[in-house]
């Protein structure tokens, strides 16, 4: 039976926990700070580096790589933006580090900072986190009283300032490139990769976006835990434990932390307390709404990026959405493509015009207008987006088209069939 | 549109190659694939790509399939040529199958919203899209449902916007926030609603939304000026440039059936890169004027202008001249900096061979050069003669104040030749000439100079001859014949080397290019250039020379 691993969730489990400064600081918090500040720049990136640990935003890029991408002596000031717009359908983990532990992830952030050389990192959070921003702010604001943000964090000398800015409520700001722009001021659209925010991010200096369950995980990787605990939690090439945000049709959803080397099963039949009401499984989709859909038969795999990757289908941001026997994935399918048509920033030719159209067949289907000419037309419209776009939208939208039309074509013909 | 070399070639240095359907492509070192191809007259379909503006990759037409990037290993998925940079030895493949279905996919899109109404449409005939659709589209539509509507919307003062044709490309969007700076134009909306408008609701007042236009690929932003007058593959198209003000910037003529309907910028990287203003735009309405034209030789008669013929005119002038036998003094010449390099130079050689004298006097007013951090800003000048820099480098005399005239008309001159216009606010000066005992005037319109003239010889206006100008930078262009002439006008250089015959010299020229030669001969500044060499892009002065009357002044905020 699988259980949950404590790390990032290790104050939050602890009922007598308190998520002041004061509270976190008698949990053992800013210690890693400190003794990061008695490193190099460079040893902590290589310490990142050795973790392995990969972004928890949905790409899974390793973020010591990332760090290190970040040049030196360009003249140009370097920034560390955290990126807190947790907007993949389906994700709620950042919300609930953010609310119920906001100094862990400042910790982190802090350490990055200092890893990174930014002298003014920026918090992009999303602008509906009402209790997220109002709980980020407290806590910021009691770093500052306590100097640790301002000239002279713990007798280090290294100046560091935190800005935390919210956004408007779009999906495509959590893109990094678009994220940079909507925080320039800019209508948030994706940029043209390369050159990458490493490069060229905010204003146009050498930048690392980092997920806020990425950052968390730092005070644990440099601090008490070190590189070996980290690395032990997942097989190879997938370590450290990660937030799950299980959701749909189990029994206890929730945000649980879990190790790398969890079968799915488990994760739903044991963690998530099986299906409710004793139904049977119809299908998961495993990585946020844009990662492909899984079917009952597939789900006997370890949750973690590469396995799900071999069954061509992603880890994401590890929002499990589940879903039972009942479930209409043509009203499924039909809602996520709406949310995509929604949130296309419009400026790419096929995501902008293919995610309105998928979404004007899909509602032909729900109307009772499908046919099997309807079928191949929208699974065409959906490959046609694939790969063809500026950022991942495009993909996002695509997949899910793609892989519920593959995995379920019945469903589809039913709405039909008896015409 | 074609690309122009924005960077310095050194053909000293071998530049680095790569290779579009095996065919060599030289390319700048972090120069991008579709910027080299399109230099090297290789096709790639785009419609967002503009080489004076930022790259977004956005419309993802100049899709592209990179079998080698330069290190054997080939690109997982198509790429889109304006965004990715060149590599050396890489190989790039347009033609395959991968590519047409890309670019298929992106047309079969963009039609999804995009209005059939090509036979309403004013770009029809010079659209990209309808281009692209019939040369890369497959023909049919899946799309069965209506499309996207928005009402109409007035934008500005010198285009119109009809939002139903958009196909988002931002290309308008980028100009006002990268070209002329004033970020008053901007997409709206977003995903399938995206659309373009201007900000609080407001006309564009900016001085050069005819570029929005002609960089629109669709029927989206017209011009108000040309819209629904003539189809666009009527009209043929010469090489020319604006004689609007002294930028020159070059331009295409559009006519038809001998009347021009619009000026297109053509670019040229030295003068005005892609780029003109609206009211250099307007000026085609002065070259269908009809209604001033002096259209056939005119002689006074017991006080009245009457018609004569060109022998009679030429034949009067030499009468008179030989009765009166003007001392060089006695005779003055008054030009506009409307004329050509070609008739300043005549004009100055027929008063220095015919009467010795060299009193060719044009007015020289002060002007004002804009400053700005925005290219095209510079485009416009307060100067609005074509040929100011001509002038100072024939040495025609003049000043700012025009006293240096004043003073020679005070000493009652009996010859006067008027070329143009020029001191047409100068009253006095034109009270002086007036008891003149012969006036000449040559010109293409009527003013206040041919009603004082004894005699008055049609000229042609610059859409109708080949000369050539020197713009403000003292860069020498000319100007090609566009359309037809009235019958009896003469181009103005003709005019003065008949003059000369009449008069008994011998000026052996028989086409504009035997003057420029003689010019460039006979003149410090013009010397080394030749009329040939000018071509397409122009040729600056060998000798230049500091302007004293220009003054430089910051854009208005």
């Amino acid at each position: 039976m699988a259980e949950e691993t404590l790390v990032l969730f290790k104050n939050i489990r602890n009922p007598k926990y308190s998520k002041s400064l004061e509270g976190y600081k008698k949990a053992g918090g800013y210690q890693t700070l400190k003794k990061v500040f008695g490193m190099k720049p460079n040893e902590v990136v290589q310490t990142v580096k050795d973790s392995g640990v990969r972004g928890r935003g949905g790409a899974g890029f390793p973020t010591g790589l990332k760090w290190s991408f970040m040049p030196n002596g360009t003249g140009k000031p370097s920034y560390l933006i955290a990126n807190a717009d947790e907007s993949e359908p389906g994700t709620c983990k950042d919300r609930e580090l953010m609310l119920k532990d906001p100094h862990l992830f400042l910790e982190g952030m802090l350490i990055g900072c200092y890893a990174v050389g930014c002298h003014h990192g920026y918090i992009y959070i999303r602008g509906e986190f009402f209790p997220a921003i109002k709980s980020l702010n407290t806590a910021v604001e009691e770093l500052y009283a306590d100097g640790l943000l301002g000239p002279d964090p713990l007798g280090s000398g290294f100046h560091l300032d935190l800005t935390i800015h919210s956004g408007a409520g779009a999906y495509i700001c959590g893109e990094e490139s678009a994220l940079l722009d909507s925080l320039e001021g800019k209508r948030g659209q994706p940029r043209v990769k390369p050159p990458f925010p490493a490069i060229s991010g905010f204003n146009g200096c050498p930048t690392s976006v980092n997920n806020v369950e990425t950052l968390a995980c730092m005070p644990f990787i440099l601090g008490d835990g070190g590189v070996e605990a980290f690395k032990s939690f997942g097989p190879e090439n997938n370590s450290g434990t990660h937030l799950v945000s299980l959701s749909g049709h189990v029994n206890k959803p929730g945000v649980y932390e879990l190790r790398m080397d969890v079968n799915m099963k488990d994760i739903i039949y044991g963690i998530g307390g099986g299906i409710r009401n004793g139904k049977k499984l119809k299908g998961v989709i495993p990585g946020g709404s844009s990662s492909s859909v899984m079917t009952a038969d597939e789900v006997d795999v370890l949750y973690n990026f590469d396995e799900l990757a071999n069954i061509d289908t992603m880890l994401g941001s590890a929002a499990m959405m589940v879903f039972d026997e009942d479930t209409d994935v043509v009203q499924l399918l039909h809602r996520i493509t709406r949310f995509y048509a929604h949130e296309s920033c419009g400026q790419c030719t096929p995501c902008r015009e293919g995610t309105h159209w998928s979404r004007n067949i899909l509602r032909d289907f729900l109307n009772g207008n499908g046919s099997d000419e309807k079928l191949r037309r929208l699974d065409r419209v959906g490959g046609n987006m694939l790969g063809t776009t500026l950022c991942a939208l495009g993909d996002a939208a695509a997949l899910p088209i793609q892989s519920f039309v593959k995995k379920f074509p019945d469903d589809f013909r039913k709405y039909y069939a008896n015409k | 549109m074609t690309s122009g070399n924005i960077m310095p070639i050194n053909n000293e240095l071998k530049m680095p190659v790569f290779h579009i359907d095996d065919q060599p492509v030289e390319f700048h070192p972090g120069e991008k694939i579709l910027s080299a191809a399109l230099r090297n007259g290789e096709k790639i379909p785009h419609y967002c790509y503009h080489p004076g503006m930022s790259i977004v990759a956005t419309c993802r037409m100049c899709v592209v399939d990179i079998v080698d990037l330069g290190n054997g290993r080939p690109a997982p998925k198509l790429q889109t040529a304006c965004s990715v940079d060149a590599a050396e030895g890489m190989k790039i493949e347009t033609m395959n199958q991968k590519v047409e279905e890309g670019r298929k996919l992106v047309n079969e899109f963009l039609l999804i919203n995009h209005p059939l109404d090509c036979p309403i449409c004013d770009q029809s005939g010079e659209c990209t899209l309808q281009d692209y659709s019939f040369e890369y589209g497959s023909g049919k539509s899946e799309m069965d449902y209506s499309k996207r509507v928005y009402g109409w919307r007035d934008i500005g003062t010198f285009v119109s916007l009809e939002r139903n044709r958009c196909i988002q490309c931002s290309r308008c969007d980028r100009f006002t926030r990268e070209i002329t700076g004033t970020n008053e134009f901007g997409m709206f909306n977003r995903g399938h609603e995206l659309t373009v408008d201007t900000y609080t609701d407001r006309p564009m007042t900016n001085k050069f939304q005819g570029n929005m236009a002609d960089i629109c690929p669709v029927g989206a932003i017209t011009e108000k000026e040309f819209r629904f007058k003539r189809r666009v593959w009527k009209l043929k198209k010469i090489r020319s440039i604006c004689t609007g003000c002294s930028t020159g910037c070059n331009i295409t003529i559009e006519h038809d059936r001998n009347e021009v309907f619009r000026l297109k910028p053509h670019e040229n990287q030295n003068v005005n890169k892609w780029w003109m203003c609206d009211e250099g735009r307007l000026t085609y309405r002065i070259m269908n004027e009809r209604k001033t034209r002096i259209n056939r030789p005119l002689g006074r008669v017991s006080q009245n202008l009457q018609h004569i013929s060109w022998e009679d005119a030429y034949r009067a002038i030499a009468e008179r001249i030989s009765e009166m036998e003007p001392t060089g003094n006695e005779v003055i010449a008054l030009t506009d900096t409307h004329a050509s390099n070609e008739e300043l130079f005549l004009l100055k050689k027929l008063l220095k061979d015919g009467f010795l004298s060299d009193n060719v006097f044009c007015p020289l007013p002060k002007w004002e050069q804009i400053e700005s951090e925005f290219f095209i800003n510079t485009l416009i000048t307060t100067d609005k003669t074509p040929n100011r820099a001509g002038a100072l480098a024939l040495k025609i005399k003049g000043d700012a104040e025009n006293a240096e005239v004043k003073k020679i008309i005070d000493g009652e001159p009996k010859v006067v030749i008027i070329l143009g216009n020029p001191f047409e606010t100068e009253h006095e000066i034109q009270q002086k000439i007036k008891p003149a005992q012969l006036v000449v005037h040559i010109g293409s319109y009527h003013n206040c100079w041919s009603e004082i003239a004894d005699v008055v010889l049609p000229g042609q206006f610059y859409s109708e001859k080949k000369v050539t100008f020197t713009n403000k930078l003292q860069q020498v262009q000319s100007t090609d014949i566009a359309v037809q002439s009235l019958r009896r006008s003469r181009p103005e250089w003709q005019i003065i080397v008949e003059l000369a015959h009449a008069l008994g010299h011998k000026f052996n020229f028989s086409n504009v290019n035997q003057v420029f030669a003689a010019m460039a001969e006979e003149t410090k500044a013009f010397s080394g250039l030749s009329f040939d060499q000018i071509g397409d892009q122009g040729m600056k002065l060998k000798q230049t020379f500091k302007d004293t009357g220009m003054k430089l002044v910051q854009a208005p905020a």
